[in-house]
């Protein structure tokens, strides 16, 4: 690596949920080692995915078409634009929404912060639902960061899908 | 296809010079008479008049330079572009969102034209407690009166939208008084969209006015280019190193820097966060340990009301009524006052920002063309209470701004959502819902008053928002009250002045674009003057 650089470039980014995370592990019974990058490349890890799809399932409960198959299209389209969303973001910030979702994946991270004991793989939007309103108003700072940025994440990329617009009544930008 | 006239690429095709991104490799070294950091409402000013008074000017810009060609009204790709961390940038606790430009022409290209002078008793708190005597209402009302001049600042006088005459109609029945709000706009179409770039260059942003000029007066404007670092010998700053950014703020290349910059003078304008970041990263001296302290934001509490009649918040100029009752209600020091205004509706705005999620928010999805939100930007600084936030850098060099919300300020966020929920319910609305992630929607002015008085006022819980930066390179009439002297020099470094909102030595009280043009006007033509013995205005 070149001398010339300033010496917060040589430096490894440091983050804060680190502290955090260790935390909640050791109060759930986990270990920091066994978090997974949520984040791979600026996409969504394949469990990350499940925990990002059981997350937006609930939080647009009722926004989502109800129809199965038109959800799952809805989802699919979500899911290409949380990429795109997360790899325009600056490295910190994907780097701490990595280690948020690969948090979550973990059971002991799905339990302690999500206060989930289902599995992501069998949780109900009903139970997710109670689970989130948990952390929403939580007297823990953690939990109610990780449910505001769980929910910026969905909602930001979901209402930037044109499909969204229909349901908002919104006409579309004015043509000039 | 649009068929407005693209003044940018014009430029570009008559051979201005800009390099960085995809206009070209940054040669290794480039020497000038003066280099400006950042190319919004500071920068822009500073480098009209510099440039007119015969410098040879480099501006440094870390964002992308897109144009009114690029401005589709689309919100992702507005945010991705055009702001600060894709819009999303927060404060340490993530109890504040941060809406900041990033792009050439800084915020001024993406706020929504709100134009205030700085308050006269913004000014007397600022000559009585920082020794700013010269900082009164007669001595900057000419610069004042030039900047708007050229920006073509004047009251809005097509009708109010909806969304803000709702305003104006349920504080009359109050008795409260409220006002037009002057915009820098010319032959504004009255979209709405001026939060994502105008795609009609109606709006005159540093963008379409002040750098154009510099550009086409021989300034050379370096775009996707962070200056990482100040170099700093003998109480002079003697070089700038530069890297090339991605559209994402991560550097292209760990290898060497992509340019170094060397000026006889240096203009920091990155805007308050950033400007004191650089600071912080170049170790540059802070005797008085004021660097970066007392950032302030005006934060911003808001209720959000679904209207009998539509509102189509999303349509017509953005922001064109504001009272600024509750500022005068009781004395500055007091307990926090604020201004209120409401904010312009798109659907990412809207479906990210409200508080709730599931079934209920999906009804209130539906209520959208109806909805109205509004604002309260309460004036910190002025209580031992609300001395704002310090701006701290993370592992990688990027900024980090700590803002403890205190009791004092979350208690103006209850006082105003109040004010706001009476103001709608006089106004026609249904249902008002606190923005707090424990406010439900209430139908009456009663409910939602006892609902409001219930709520606990915790940050997090409490959603506040904010989209003014200013302060942390504080002016001060001595060194141990500033960083920045009266006449805009860093107090210890004699050839770097410091032109942007980080010198507000306390919130404006306002939206602050004017007071950065304004004030910056007098300390740029004062730097032409110094640097080149001419005599300068924007006009």
């Amino acid at each position: 690596m070149s001398n010339h650089l300033p010496p917060h470039l040589q430096r490894r980014t440091f983050l804060k949920l680190g502290i955090a995370s260790a935390v909640v592990l050791a109060v759930a019974g986990g270990a920091v080692a066994l978090i997974k990058p949520g984040l791979v490349d600026g996409k969504l890890s394949p469990s990350a995915r499940l925990v990002y799809t059981r997350v937006a399932q609930a939080l647009l409960a009722g926004t989502l078409p109800r129809d199965a198959q038109a959800q799952q299209k809805a989802m699919d389209a979500l899911l290409d634009r949380a990429d795109a969303f997360f790899a325009g973001l600056p490295n910190h910030v994907q780097a701490e929404l990595s280690e948020l979702l690969g948090l979550l994946a973990t059971a002991a991270g799905r339990r302690g912060l999500v206060g989930l004991s289902a599995s992501w793989e069998d949780a109900t939007v009903a139970e997710t639902t109670v689970a989130l309103q948990g952390m929403r108003v939580s007297s823990m700072a953690l939990k109610v960061q990780a449910y505001q940025g769980l929910h910026d994440i969905v909602c930001a990329p979901y209402f930037s899908g044109d499909e969204s617009w229909v349901l908002l009544g919104y006409p579309g930008p004015h043509a000039v | 296809m649009s068929n407005i006239p693209d003044p940018i690429l014009e430029g570009l095709q008559r051979g201005w010079k800009v390099l960085g991104g995809k206009h070209g490799p940054l040669p290794a070294r480039i020497d000038c008479d003066v280099a400006i950091i950042g190319s919004g409402a500071g920068a822009g000013i500073t480098a009209e008049l510099l440039t007119k008074a015969g410098l040879n000017v480099v501006i440094v810009e870390e964002g992308q330079l897109k144009t009114s060609t690029d401005f589709k009204q689309r919100e992702p790709e507005a945010y991705a572009s055009l702001y600060q961390e894709s819009a999303g940038r927060k404060t340490k606790d993530k109890g504040i969102t941060i809406l900041q430009g990033r792009s050439v022409g800084g915020t001024t290209t993406v706020n929504w034209t709100s134009s205030f002078r700085t308050p006269p008793d913004t000014l007397k708190f600022w000559q009585d407690k920082f020794g700013l005597k010269d900082y009164n209402v007669e001595a900057l009302a000419p610069y004042f009166q030039d900047a708007q001049t050229r920006l073509n600042i004047a009251p809005w006088a097509v009708a109010p939208n909806e969304n803000n005459e709702l305003l104006r109609r349920g504080a009359a029945k109050l008795g409260i008084a409220c006002e037009v709000i002057p915009r820098n706009v010319k032959g504004c179409y009255n979209l709405g969209s001026c939060g994502m770039g105008c795609p009609t260059n109606a709006k005159q942003s540093m963008l379409v006015t002040t750098i154009p000029f510099a550009l086409d007066h021989g300034a050379t404007l370096l775009v996707e280019t962070r200056v990482e670092q100040l170099k700093i010998a003998d109480g002079r700053i003697t070089g700038m190193q530069c890297i090339a950014v991605k559209p994402n703020a991560a550097p292209v290349s760990t290898a060497d820097p992509a340019t170094t910059i060397v000026a006889k003078h240096y203009v920091l304008a990155g805007g308050a966060i950033n400007s004191p970041a650089l600071l912080l990263r170049s170790k540059a001296p802070d005797p008085h340990k004021l660097l970066g302290k007392r950032t302030f934001l005006h934060p911003v509490a808001i209720t959000l009301a679904v209207m009998k009649d539509t509102v189509a918040a999303w349509s017509g100029a953005p922001q064109s009524i504001y009272s600024d009752h509750f500022l005068h209600t009781q004395p500055i020091d007091g307990p926090i006052g604020y201004k209120l205004e409401v904010a312009p509706l798109h659907p990412v705005f809207f479906g990210a920002n409200l508080p709730g999620f599931g079934e209920k928010q999906a009804e209130l999805f539906r209520q959208y063309p109806n909805a109205n939100v509004m604002l309260a930007l309460m004036r910190d600084g002025f209580h031992d209470q609300a001395v704002g936030g310090a701006v701290e850098l993370r592992g990688d060099g990027s900024p980090l701004l700590d803002y403890p919300l205190t009791d004092y300020v979350l208690e103006g966020a209850r006082r105003s959502m109040l004010a706001m929920a009476q103001i709608q319910f006089e106004a026609g609305a249904t249902m008002v819902y606190p923005g707090h992630e424990m406010g439900e929607g209430t139908s009456t002015w009663l409910a939602t008053k006892a609902a409001i008085e219930a709520l606990p006022m915790k940050p997090l819980l409490t959603k506040i928002g904010c989209a003014h930066v200013m302060g942390g390179c504080g002016l001060g009439g001595d060194d141990k009250l500033g960083v920045t002297r009266p006449d805009g020099v860093h107090w210890q470094l004699e050839n770097l002045s410091i032109h942007d909102g980080s010198i507000f030595p306390t919130s404006i009280g306002a939206n602050p674009q004017l007071s950065i043009y304004g004030n910056v006007n007098r300390l740029a033509q004062g730097l032409a003057k110094r640097l080149a013995s001419k005599d300068v205005t924007l006009a």
